[in-house]
């Protein structure tokens, strides 16, 4: 007799549909497509020209493709200028799989209906209300606000205060981790002041570190704090994720990056490593930060192999963690 | 020459006619537009608002002001559309309701930006659609201070007032001597100032309203309807009588020319409830006939709806 229930299909949620984990290949894991600062869109000195956008976009991605890479996340959560209906037609157009992520942060990015709602008191969201917006968007679809929901949200991507999570951060963290249990998608952090303690709010929500991506651990105070080594020892996947980033006073340059790197792999972390650059598609509202797509396969990897880094342990960065990490449990 | 700015272009004072000096078509906090579980088809915003508007045309009505700020569902093509439909003039704002509902966008930039932005909306329009700001709107933030980011915006809306002459229009008219402060370093004369919500249920004890008429102010008792009569009232309503009260205070006590009155309703709320059956309609159905019911003679009734609102709205050069 066959049992074939236990045959279960490894997929991950992308813009156009599930895909299975197989297909994903090198994947540009933290990453902002269009990226706009919220209410830049309404700013009389800024232009929303959609078919420049694209443009720009689509040969972004598809230099990212002759470079070798196959699938991009865009971690910029649900209020940051993700454009469904956008992304869909780069996908298609580009042959690039893109991952939508669902999620806000920290509290200064949100609008005032988390916030300020119209109750008396003004009390801002709790978790579990953030944890119900975050998860219809991976069950139900993500918004195209007011008019449809679409696609479904691989990823929930949240960040905290720089100067220390605030009770609406941890809010959003929690909510985040909720999300990630009721529909096994993968959470993002980006910690504020503390990579362990922010870490610490999620794993609070029984979510298994595996299922946790701590962005932003290529920062000069968690490396001297040593929290890339701790947070890779808690289970969590660590982000270095300003390759390329190299005359920044916060972070590490790419000689150190490439050192950190080869000191996770050395102590047997080497799975749980991730490489992004944070690069920028498109900027509304703030700086443009331009570094391509395929900067960390095409540049920064060739360079850490260089420093020692094996032919193995670059593909797993670059090709089997984020897969690990973006299919859904 | 007499002008206001109007979604469908400038008008003169003269065509005014009653006006709603403080209304929203559709009022959301920002964020709402993220939360399905306020959405609505466009059939049926069509259909919640329309009639209104139509009801309030046939009242008499002839000007809708919407005070609905930049970042809370501010839909001027749709207003447009609203407005050469049903025949009322829908004048839109500028500004903020408040510095807790504007985004991080505004609510990091200078005084300078704001007001440069104000000025644009003003003078060129707002986004792509061709049409001008007919008001700023500004506001105090829940907790009823000012905020750093109110004060900012505050004086940004004073520069672009005195820059362009279009008037500026209150969110809360609690905690006004920083605004008084702010308008007078600006060298905005204060008759330019409508001091919104002064009769709202949370502040109006609170509120120094005589103060700010002696400062040169102009009086917005402009949540009437948000009654603690409603089966279901919000936490601003009020006693009708206590309003009503407080209102005829100023009427009669020689201030008929510096209050104005409106509803503040949706015709069809964006991110919330909205409150059953209350409408811009309220001001034809139960305001007026209760000043007549306590004596406000028709030139005063047509003071304060025609009037001062002419006077109020019109472009200063």
């Amino acid at each position: 007799m066959t049992d074939t229930t236990t045959v279960t299909s490894k997929t991950i949620n992308t813009v156009l549909g599930p895909v299975p984990a197989d297909e994903l290949g090198v994947v540009a894991v933290h990453e902002a497509l269009l990226s706009v600062v919220p209410g830049a869109e309404h700013a009389y000195d800024i232009t929303m020209d959609r078919a420049e956008i694209f443009e720009i976009l689509a040969a972004k991605l598809t230099d990212f493709r002759e470079a070798g890479g196959r699938t991009i996340v865009d971690s910029t959560g649900m209020f940051h200028g993700r454009d469904v209906n956008l992304y869909e037609a780069l996908s298609r157009s580009t042959g690039v799989h893109i991952v939508a992520s669902t999620g806000m942060g920290p509290e200064e990015m949100l609008g005032g209906y988390f916030l300020t709602p119209q109750t008396n008191p003004p009390t801002p969201w709790p978790a579990e209300k953030f944890a119900d917006l975050f998860t219809k968007e991976v069950i139900e679809g993500m918004v195209v606000p007011r008019v449809e929901r679409r696609g479904a949200a691989g990823i929930v991507a949240t960040t905290a205060t720089r100067e220390g999570m605030t009770p609406t951060d941890e809010s959003l963290f929690r909510g985040a981790a909720r999300t990630a249990l009721a529909t096994g998608v993968p959470v993002s952090i980006r910690y504020g002041k503390d990579a362990l303690h922010d870490l610490g709010v999620v794993l609070d929500e029984q979510l298994p570190a595996d299922r946790v991506v701590v962005g932003g651990l290529d920062r000069r105070d968690a490396v001297a704090a040593g929290a890339p080594l701790e947070v890779a020892r808690r289970g969590a996947f660590v982000a270095l994720d300003h390759v390329g980033l190299d005359d920044d006073e916060d972070h590490v340059d790419d000689r150190e990056r490439a050192a950190l790197l080869l000191e996770l792999v050395e102590a047997g972390h080497g799975h749980q490593i991730l490489l992004s650059s944070s690069a920028i598609g498109v900027a509304k509202g703030h700086p443009d930060y331009e570094l391509p797509f395929g900067y960390v396969a095409s540049t920064f990897v060739p360079f850490a192999k260089s420093a020692g880094l094996t032919d193995e342990d670059a593909r797993r960065i670059l090709v089997d963690n984020p897969r690990n990490l973006l299919t859904l449990r | 020459m007499s002008r206001i700015n109007t979604v469908l272009g400038p008008v003169p004072a003269e065509e005014l006619g009653y006006v709603a000096v403080h209304e929203h078509i559709g009022y959301g906090m920002p964020g709402s537009e993220l939360d399905t579980k306020w959405w609505k088809t466009p059939e049926q915003r069509y259909e919640e608002t329309v009639p209104k508007l139509r009801q309030f045309h046939e009242y008499g009505g002839r000007t809708f002001v919407d005070a609905t700020g930049i970042c809370n569902g501010r839909d001027v093509d749709y207003y447009k559309s609203l407005s050469e439909k049903t025949g009322v003039h829908i004048v839109a704002c500028t500004g903020f309701v408040g510095g807790d509902t504007a985004l991080p966008h505004f609510s990091r930039a200078s005084v300078d930006y704001l007001a440069r932005h104000f000025v644009h909306e003003i003078t060129v329009g707002i986004g792509s659609t061709g049409s001008k700001a007919g008001v700023i709107k500004v506001g105090v933030s829940r907790g009823g201070r000012m905020t750093e980011l109110d004060k900012r915006i505050y004086r940004a809306a004073a520069r672009a007032a005195v820059a362009t002459g279009v008037p500026v229009l209150t969110h809360l008219a609690i905690d006004p001597e920083p605004a008084v402060n702010i308008f007078h370093e600006e060298g905005l004369s204060l008759d330019r100032v409508l001091f919104g919500h002064v009769d709202d249920g949370v502040n109006a004890e609170k509120t120094p309203d005589r103060w700010i008429i002696e400062q040169g102010g102009r009086l917005g008792f402009d949540t009437f309807g948000y009654e603690t009569e409603l089966p279901d009232p919000p936490f601003w309503a009020r006693p009708r009588k206590d309003r009503m009260d407080h209102f005829l205070r100023f009427v009669k006590g020689g201030h008929s020319d510096r209050v104005l009155a409106s509803a503040d309703a949706n015709c069809s709320p964006l991110g919330w409830p909205g409150v059953k059956g209350h409408t811009v309609n309220y001001i034809f159905e139960v305001l007026i006939p209760e000043l007549r019911h306590n004596a406000v003679d028709e030139d005063t009734i047509t003071r304060i709806f025609v009037d001062n609102p002419a006077d109020f709205l019109s472009i200063r050069s």
